[in-house]
């Protein structure tokens, strides 16, 4: 585990996570602290919880409680001892520490006019450790590019949670940026501006502005930026060739990458949802690609500890989605959608035009 | 002769007293006329700067004088995240500054009290909250503000001539 990250624990917490077994910290994932609750880690695709000694246990009963003054004085470290400094973050239900780790939070809402306003009596912490896997992108990317355009097709990184998306996509901005294409026919076609929307600051990590994962060196980083109007500025203003975004899925989003299409940038976004099903299945995400916005899919799944990536071009997730939609109308094959590739539910694909 | 030197110490030394102790009453509503302007401006760095507690507070150590940017820094540093390896809470960190830092000042146990409630709420809760702690002290430091400079017209003529009367009494009792 990075020291920094280590530092940021209470002195009681720290001694315990120090003696956790080496291949446990060198692959530990997250660390789950829950007030009065048992202290749970998770590592190489599982979970366990901690005793008092750092040794690791399946018997929540034998695991080390983290008391109150340890929770408390924690959440004053991850906040940089400022909690009014990060009440939008708060609104959102984590904040990111330096290094690109996110720690999600759990507590009581307050509310204002209806929606919430920002927690209180913060109790659990969600610590997801960022890793930078330096060339994790290389075997993805030969599979993204557009030879003619001599770039990537607007590419969608589609899994659950906690699979490694946002590590992904890192990476391939900085093959993208650095040009280190990994396909002969890609030879010499140099490195292309990128510019990123970390609205969650996890990408780049950036510290004052400046990030601290290697992202190659023609990268822009818009950070803590809200990714509709991120888009817009980078096109505006930083004329990206790509533009990474992380975590798609609201209605503005959507409008913003259109925009952002249709002035000629190349898109490589993430978004939570399991299979492509649940892309169609999701509203907007399911108006994009029924526009034909994607030009390929990258699904990630995860077996044994290894990350394992399909890549599935837009004619296929279209006859994904025909094949799907015929199962659901049953027999009745010629309601299948003529369009490239159509939603499932055709009310969904009825929203406002932004094109 | 000697009789003549040791009556010059001797007045000298009691003017000497009486001085500081006036000094020690002008200072008094002096300093806590600086400590205002400081979480008046620590006020402005939570509301409108949103700036993390440890650049609030060093900022405002440069603004100060002496015996309270002492403090301030000290405080700023112990919470900076590359120094804060023992893991000490604002309330911790500010008390102990306070505790070092205070008798070098001319404030007396009521600003110290007021500065350490405030130090007790800084940086864990909301703006909102934050600020209505702020404005709070400020509340109790103009009182004794108010105390203080009462205190001062009273007594700092009075002491300075009381140390060379004080002096001649002495000086008179002794020949």
């Amino acid at each position: 585990m990075p020291q920094a990250l280590m530092d940021l624990f209470p002195a009681a917490l720290r001694t315990v996570l120090e003696k956790i077994p080496i291949q446990a910290s060198d692959t530990l994932e997250e660390i789950r602290i829950r007030e009065q609750r048992p202290l749970e880690i998770s590592y190489g695709s599982r979970t366990s919880f901690v005793r008092a000694d750092g040794t690791l246990t399946d018997d929540h009963r034998a695991s080390f409680i983290p008391g109150r003054e340890e929770c408390r004085a924690f959440l004053e470290r991850v906040t940089n001892h400022s909690l009014y400094a990060v009440e939008e973050e708060l609104r959102r239900g984590f904040v990111t520490v330096s290094g690109g780790h996110r720690i999600g939070l759990a507590g009581r809402t307050v509310l204002e006019k209806g929606s919430v306003a920002y927690l209180r009596d913060i109790a659990g912490f969600n610590v997801r450790i960022a890793r930078a896997r330096i060339g994790f992108g290389s075997g993805v990317l030969p599979g993204l590019l557009d030879f003619k355009a001599k770039t990537i097709r607007h590419t969608l990184i589609v899994s659950a949670p906690q699979q490694g998306k946002t590590t992904l996509i890192r990476d391939l901005a900085r093959c993208i940026s650095s040009g280190e294409w990994n396909h002969p026919s890609a030879m010499g076609w140099g490195g292309r501006k990128v510019g990123i929307v970390d609205e969650r600051s996890e990408i780049a990590a950036s510290e004052r502005g400046v990030p601290t994962f290697d992202l190659g060196p023609r990268c822009d980083v818009l950070d803590a930026c809200p990714k509709a109007e991120g888009i817009m500025m980078m096109v505006r203003s930083l004329s990206p060739e790509i533009i990474v975004v992380d975590e798609i899925g609201r209605t503005e989003d959507a409008a913003a990458l259109n925009e952002a299409i249709h002035a000629g940038v190349r898109v490589l976004a993430t978004a939570h949802a399991s299979d492509l099903e649940d892309v169609f299945a999701r509203p907007v995400l399911s108006r994009l690609a029924a526009d034909g916005v994607f030009g390929s899919y990258v699904l990630l799944s995860r077996s044994g500890g290894k990350v394992l990536h399909r890549i599935v071009s837009a004619e296929e997730a279209a006859a994904e989605a025909a094949r799907r939609y015929r199962s659901r109308a049953g027999a009745a094959p010629r309601d299948a959608p003529n369009v490239r590739i159509r939603a499932p539910d055709p009310h969904a694909g009825a929203g406002d035009g932004h094109d | 002769m000697i009789k003549f030197a040791g009556i010059l110490l001797i007045l000298f030394a009691g003017t000497m007293i009486g001085f500081l102790q006036a000094a020690k009453f002008a200072a008094r509503p002096r300093q806590i006329r600086q400590v205002l302007h400081a979480l008046q401006r620590l006020e402005t760095e939570i509301s409108y700067g949103q700036t993390p507690l440890a650049e609030a507070l060093s900022r405002i150590s440069e603004l100060v004088p002496v015996p309270m940017s002492r403090i301030f820094a000290d405080i700023s540093r112990s919470l900076r995240p590359e120094a804060s390896g023992a893991g000490e809470t604002v309330s911790e960190c500010w008390q102990r500054a306070v505790n070092a830092g205070w008798p070098s000042t001319a404030m007396k146990e009521a600003e110290r009290e007021a500065f350490l409630r405030l130090g007790a709420t800084l940086g864990g809760s909301g703006r909102e909250e934050q600020l209505k702690h702020i404005r709070l002290a400020m509340l109790q430091l103009q009182a004794e503000e108010t105390t203080a400079r009462e205190d001062q017209q009273r007594y700092e003529k009075l002491s300075r001539s009381l140390g060379v009367l004080g002096a001649a009494l002495v000086v008179i009792l002794l020949i």
